[in-house]
């Protein structure tokens, strides 16, 4: 222990009072703005995509052209602009009642930021799941052992990644399947097990891979963290919430899905006086 | 039905919103309308003559008013910890966001957001409230020694959400508070325990931190971790949109804007 020696030391602190030291980048005037040491003006616009700079600022790594398409691929099929699906619905819900559309589509985003499904923190589960189930298959656990080893709930097994909130097949899947051929990128070990667990679990439980797992075991090839793969995927779901705010903004007020007093079902203690 | 609204209503999907909260009775000439709304059975009007705004908080959640005690230890916690001051990085998020003139309307949620985080945030509430509900049964002294034995650097920081130092201090106010609220009438086995755990981490510089003294208070006025959380963005979020609201309206320049000389940055490739 050495309480003592660091008690009341603010050195640390004192030495970043006023002061930014950014690992990351940095503007600086007439000259250029960089990123992971890449100049942002001079050196990559121009020459990367969109894309291309979302992952380099989330993670550092300036990924190639090829990867980042398929990414924007995958974000294409997080973008429906249904208005039923939950963050989309709370774009929807604001624009009803008039807000910004930036307000809008960040409420939306952070609706998405669930367990159960959206962008990015599913994926916290499902990368991790899927990088461990690897290394137990290489030491040797068959697939029925693996996925004997999860939670279950009513005797399924609960692996992020593997079932979905409404429809049971992820339709997602396939075009982004034929991403993967047309850029010529090759499946590895994460995905390819990750094909291996999905047949079982449909043969057994009727439940297959959804997008996350597919984009979890997909981006682990990659060498992408769970942590990568959330940040990088943050904001996925965004432009369909901007969407299905657009379609309830530009309508009359309240027209979205209107209640009426008696469409809430009121479960709770009948009108009662306060004593006293 | 097309396709997905046939899978969608596969999974039994409730026809109406439930709650057994909120009571509206409907207008007789429009169903839209309401013609009263009640809290748990109360009309809100009567609460607006007869409660105090922290009474009628904890029958929105609890489902019943609170008794004498429990009125004044939610009243006490609301009102000390009502502001997380200018230097909280949660303040800060808003009046940043006003003096660079962002929508009014956003300066509040701006700031709750970054008070939502686990390191003196919303989250380190719940946690808080976790860590308490797991360890009030068993001795403080067992709990102090596991973590001396589980971590070397256990002086560093948050050692368990709701308690560790601040700037290798000990966070004097919330240590103070704690033990205040730990002797009142409503206070229960988590601020007791908490205030006697934060006793014991005294002598290794460390102690109560504001949202492990929320969290206990909440947990002996019977709030789980869900409300918890919000509770205490609740709690703070005058604070935080006075600070913010205040720096919208001056000039850009009349906060610090770090200079060139002070940011530092790699500029090579990694």
């Amino acid at each position: 222990m050495n309480s003592e020696k660091i008690k009341n030391n603010t050195e640390y602190w004192d030495s970043l009072r006023g002061k930014i030291k950014s690992s990351k980048g940095g503007w600086i005037p007439n000259e250029d703005a960089y990123s992971h040491g890449y100049g942002i003006l001079n050196e990559l616009v121009g020459n990367i995509s969109y894309m291309q700079m979302i992952v380099l600022n989330a993670t550092g790594r300036l990924i190639e052209k090829k990867l980042a398409d398929w990414l924007e691929a995958n974000f294409l099929c997080l973008s429906w602009p249904d208005a039923r699906i939950w963050c989309n619905q709370i774009g929807a819900l604001s624009g009803t009642v008039k807000t910004s559309v930036s307000a809008a589509t960040v409420a939306g985003v952070l609706g998405a930021d669930s367990i159960m499904y959206g962008g990015g923190k599913p994926s916290l589960q499902s990368v991790s799941f899927i990088q461990k189930a690897l290394e137990k298959y290489k030491n040797g656990r068959t697939i029925e052992e693996i996925i004997s080893q999860s939670k279950k709930l009513n005797g399924k097994p609960m692996i992020s990644g593997f079932v979905r909130p409404i429809s049971g097949k992820d339709e997602r899947i396939k075009p982004l399947e034929n991403v993967i051929r047309k850029l010529g990128i090759e499946i590895g070990e994460h995905l390819s097990l990750a094909y291996k667990l999905s047949e079982y679990l449909e043969e057994n439980y009727g439940e297959g891979i959804n997008i996350n797992g597919y984009t979890s075991a997909f981006l682990s090839d990659q060498n992408f963290t769970a942590e990568e793969v959330y940040r990088i995927r943050a904001l996925a779901v965004a432009s369909g919430v901007t969407a299905c705010y657009v379609d309830t903004k530009d309508k009359p007020g309240e027209s979205f899905l209107p209640l009426r007093c008696d469409d809430i079902q009121y479960s709770g203690k009948p009108p009662r006086k306060l004593s006293g | 039905m097309n396709k997905i609204e046939k899978q969608v209503s596969k999974r039994n999907f409730s026809e109406k919103i439930t709650t057994s909260i909120h009571y509206e009775s409907p207008s007789n000439s429009n169903p839209y309308i309401a013609k009263e709304c009640f809290l748990h059975g109360y009309n809100y009007k009567d609460l607006m003559l007869k409660c105090s705004y922290s009474d009628v908080l904890f029958l929105m959640f609890r489902g019943e008013l609170p008794n004498k005690h429990q009125s004044e230890l939610l009243s006490q916690l609301m009102i000390f910890f009502i502001n997380p001051g200018p230097r909280h990085p949660a303040s800060r998020a808003s009046m940043n966001a006003a003096i660079s003139k962002s929508d009014p309307s956003h300066i509040l949620p701006i700031g709750l957001i970054a008070l939502g985080g686990s390191y003196l945030g919303a989250a380190e509430v719940r946690d808080s409230m976790k860590f308490l509900k797991n360890n009030l049964k068993r001795p403080v002294g067992e709990v102090v020694n596991k973590l001396l034995s589980d971590k070397a650097d256990v002086e560093n920081e948050h050692v368990v959400p709701g308690f560790g130092n601040r700037f290798n201090s000990i966070d004097e106010l919330p240590n103070e508070i704690g033990n205040y609220f730990s002797k009142m009438p409503a206070s229960g086995e988590a601020l007791k325990w908490g205030n006697d755990f934060a006793q014991k981490l005294n002598t290794m510089t460390m102690g109560w931190l504001a949202p492990g003294v929320v969290a206990a208070v909440l947990f002996d006025l019977g709030f789980n971790e869900r409300e918890a959380t919000g509770i205490f963005q609740i709690i703070s979020a005058p604070g935080i949109l006075a600070q913010g609201v205040e720096q919208g309206f001056k000039n850009l320049n009349e906060m610090p804007f770090v200079e060139d000389d002070d940011y530092e940055f790699r500029k090579d490739k990694e």
